[in-house]
């Protein structure tokens, strides 16, 4: 029997905004090119979430309206199952929205506060100025090719709580909140950025990394990921028009 | 009569616009604007006892518009209409002050005048009270660019706050769940326009997704009034279909006016095609749509291919008839719209089709993921498709974020076997393709600077008699237009 990797995908009728799909897509595509089988199942409201079940869950961006629909139930109904996932060490990839949820908080910019999991020590307070842009940064857990490419488009503002580090520095962008030259979040193995889209696609080392977490976990050891060309993602990272800079 | 200040504000907008033509520009937002500005009150002023059709919603208002344009010129009646683009107030105010003129001169010829306008979902909300239209038309309401007006329900809104400035007849989508919702508690203004529930159906059945990993979702999934998730008895793209709330009972209700059509199978394509030499693909035929009103029925060769064009041709019928109720007109009853249809033509860069050599070149504008869907939809259907050419540009007017792509089922479709890509975002776009399975050694891709020459590429793989299908996104568009004219001495072809 060859390797196989199951993900589960939190609400995606819900939340599937900008492109996160981009993200199941490499892995699935990278881990089916080396022989390694890839699952994906949804999990949506008033479904039950298993942790023992997945290797991997991702968890997206929405729009307002759709993350209110689904906040109670990802908080009280699902909420020990996935901090359970989280301490066991299962590999998380949450981006924009996601991010926030798996947080403490997200305070609004009238001041209304609204509590999310606080599976991870971060929280975000909204503004009304927007991120909208290209991004790039350095990631320093990458054996190569430590720069990420991205583009954010957000208007919270995180920060980091004690024991979560920084998924990488911004080198073009906001990042967490254009303050502290922070970019996402990493606790255990839960990986959260605010680069939305196309981030693994681009990243192909980014995706090769969860891909290799998630079956260290499942195997409890090391495990050797095969080596993989990158051609026409590392023509789409030369393509970028930020590419030329950094 | 027009007063002083009126006045001083139509004769600037009209020197502006002297000025704008004499060195050579486009006069189609900055004559409105200054006319705005010297006179706020110019829209209300000039549309007094005018007969006016205002066009909404995220897509397809643009070849709604300009179908309902070309319905009732065929029918013998003046249409004064906006350029595609300038659907905001100045662009409209621009139109109105030009219509002063226009008008007098149909009048001379004794041509009855009909103002088509198509309003940006955010501008709606501003004109819809000055102008005091007979009839609204919400086409759809489809995610668009995320960094324009945000969320859906916030355009929603605007919408709603348009319909409630005048008291016009309001048209809505059925099949769409957010158009639809628009209806309550303006049950007395409104008539629905929608697919016919069978033919939704059967689309599912004989054109069934194959899509194999984290289906493209649907823009609507949950009844707005209780956040229950749909259940639906057919659909037919995106979150349109025959939609109903479990909980609450919100659902799509039997339209007025409903359009049925069959989609030919690949068989009886190559049927209908091997008769004629002068066609060369289904989009040379009209397509065969049949229209319901009051259990009266019409079948019609419509000219512009696609299903979301199906719909647009469902609201430009019923746009023109509940006019002509609104306005007593004899001339624009059911059966002369209806069979109208067979006159409408493509509108700026929706199908537009030339013909270079013995090979053409058909321009399907994308501007969002829905859009990029059917048209994706259409070139794996076309038979005389000789290749795709993709462009992908981020500017303002496209929206700076191009992630969109990546919600877009590339993957269950077929493709021509060259596939060329371009614009500012090539390298999204070919990682794109590239990751739905396209094989690097079928595509080309090239950055925005050599676009043109990738068009030279491009025809000369396609073969004879073929079809190179381009689909640029806004602003990709335009400067495509530009070379496309200088490159084979096409006349100014968007005239």
């Amino acid at each position: 029997m060859g390797d196989k990797i199951r993900l589960c995908h939190l609400y995606p009728d819900l939340l599937n905004l900008y492109g996160d799909r981009g993200n199941i897509l490499a892995l699935m595509r990278r881990a089916k090119l080396r022989g390694i089988a890839f699952e994906v199942e949804a999990v949506s409201i008033g479904e039950a979430f298993d942790p023992d079940r997945y290797d991997m869950v991702f968890l997206g961006g929405g729009q307002d309206a759709e993350q209110n629909i689904l906040r109670t139930d990802f908080v009280t109904e699902k909420g020990e199952k996935i901090k359970e996932a989280v301490e066991a060490g299962k590999v998380f990839l949450c981006i924009c929205g996601g991010y926030q949820m798996m947080g403490q908080y997200y305070e609004e910019h009238d001041g209304n506060r609204i509590e999310c999991l606080g599976a991870i020590h971060i929280w975000t307070v909204g503004k009304k100025k927007r991120f909208i842009g290209d991004t790039a940064y350095v990631c320093d857990f990458l054996p190569d090719s430590k720069t990420l490419y991205g583009f954010e488009n957000h208007s919270g503002r995180t920060y980091l709580g004690e024991g979560v580090k920084p998924l990488a520095k911004v080198v073009l962008g906001a990042g967490n909140n254009g303050e502290d030259g922070t970019e996402g979040a990493l606790y255990k193995n839960v990986y959260c950025t605010y680069s939305h889209g196309s981030f693994l696609p681009k990243n192909p080392a980014m995706t090769d990394h969860l891909l290799q977490k998630a079956l260290e976990v499942q195997k409890q050891g090391t495990y050797g990921l095969p080596p993989l060309e990158s051609d026409a993602e590392d023509f789409a990272r030369r393509a970028l028009p930020t590419c030329k800079n950094y | 009569m027009m007063g002083l200040r009126a006045g001083t504000a139509v004769f600037s907008a009209r020197v502006v616009s002297a000025g704008l033509r004499l060195i050579g520009r486009g006069a189609t937002t900055l004559p409105g604007r200054v006319a705005l500005k010297i006179y706020p009150p110019l829209l209300s002023l000039l549309s007094q006892g005018q007969h006016i059709i205002v066009l909404t919603g995220t897509n397809g208002k643009t070849t709604t518009t300009h179908m309902v344009t070309d319905i009732l010129e065929s029918l013998g009646l003046h249409v004064i209409t906006n350029v595609s683009g300038a659907n905001l107030a100045t662009g409209i105010a621009t139109t109105m002050v030009e219509g002063l003129r226009l008008r007098r001169k149909a009048e001379k010829s004794g041509k009855k005048t009909v103002y088509v306008l198509e309003a940006d979902e955010a501008a709606f909300a501003k004109v819809s009270g000055p102008l005091q239209p007979q009839v609204s038309v919400v086409t759809n309401l489809f995610r668009d660019q995320l960094d324009r007006y945000g969320e859906l329900v916030h355009t929603q809104a605007f919408i709603a706050g348009g319909l409630d400035k005048s008291a016009s007849r309001i048209l809505l989508n059925a099949d769409d769940s957010l158009v639809a919702a628009l209806s309550k508690g303006r049950e007395d203004r409104v008539v629905f326009f929608g697919m016919d529930e069978a033919s939704m159906t059967e689309n599912s059945v004989t054109n069934p997704g194959k899509s194999t990993l984290g289906e493209t979702t649907a823009d609507a999934s949950f009844c707005p009034f209780c956040q229950t998730k749909y259940t639906y008895r057919a659909r037919s793209f995106g979150h349109l279909g025959a939609f109903r709330c479990p909980s609450c009972g919100y659902q799509r209700q039997e339209p007025a006016l409903s359009v049925s059509y069959r989609m030919p199978t690949p068989e009886e394509w190559a049927d209908m095609l091997s008769g004629s030499v002068s066609v060369k693909g289904p989009s040379d035929i009209g397509f065969p749509v049949t229209l319901v009103w009051k259990g009266e029925s019409v079948t019609v060769g419509l000219p512009i291919p696609g299903l979301h064009n199906f719909y647009n041709t469902a609201a430009a019928v019923s746009a023109c008839v509940l006019l002509g109720e609104q306005w007593n007109e004899p001339s624009l009853n059911f059966a002369a719209c209806a069979n109208a249809v067979a006159q409408v033509q493509p509108a700026f860069g929706r199908m537009e089709k030339f013909r270079i050599g013995g090979k053409s070149l058909c321009l399907l504008l994308v501007k969002n993921p829905v859009g990029l869907e059917r048209a994706l939809s259409f070139v794996s259907q076309a038979a005389d498709a000789g290749g795709m050419y993709l462009l992908l540009n981020s500017n303002d007017a496209d929206g700076k974020d191009v992630s969109w792509i990546w919600d877009v089922d590339f993957e269950s479709r077929s493709y021509p076997e060259k596939v060329f890509v371009s614009g500012e975002r090539y390298g999204d776009m070919y990682l794109r393709l590239a990751y739905a399975g396209i094989d690097r050694n079928r595509m080309k891709a090239r950055p925005m600077s050599a676009c043109g020459s990738l068009v030279d590429e491009a025809l000369s793989a396609c073969e004879d008699g073929k079809c190179l299908y381009i689909l640029p996104n806004y602003t990709a568009m335009l400067a495509l237009r530009q070379i496309l004219v200088k490159r084979y001495h096409l006349k100014d072809f968007w005239k």
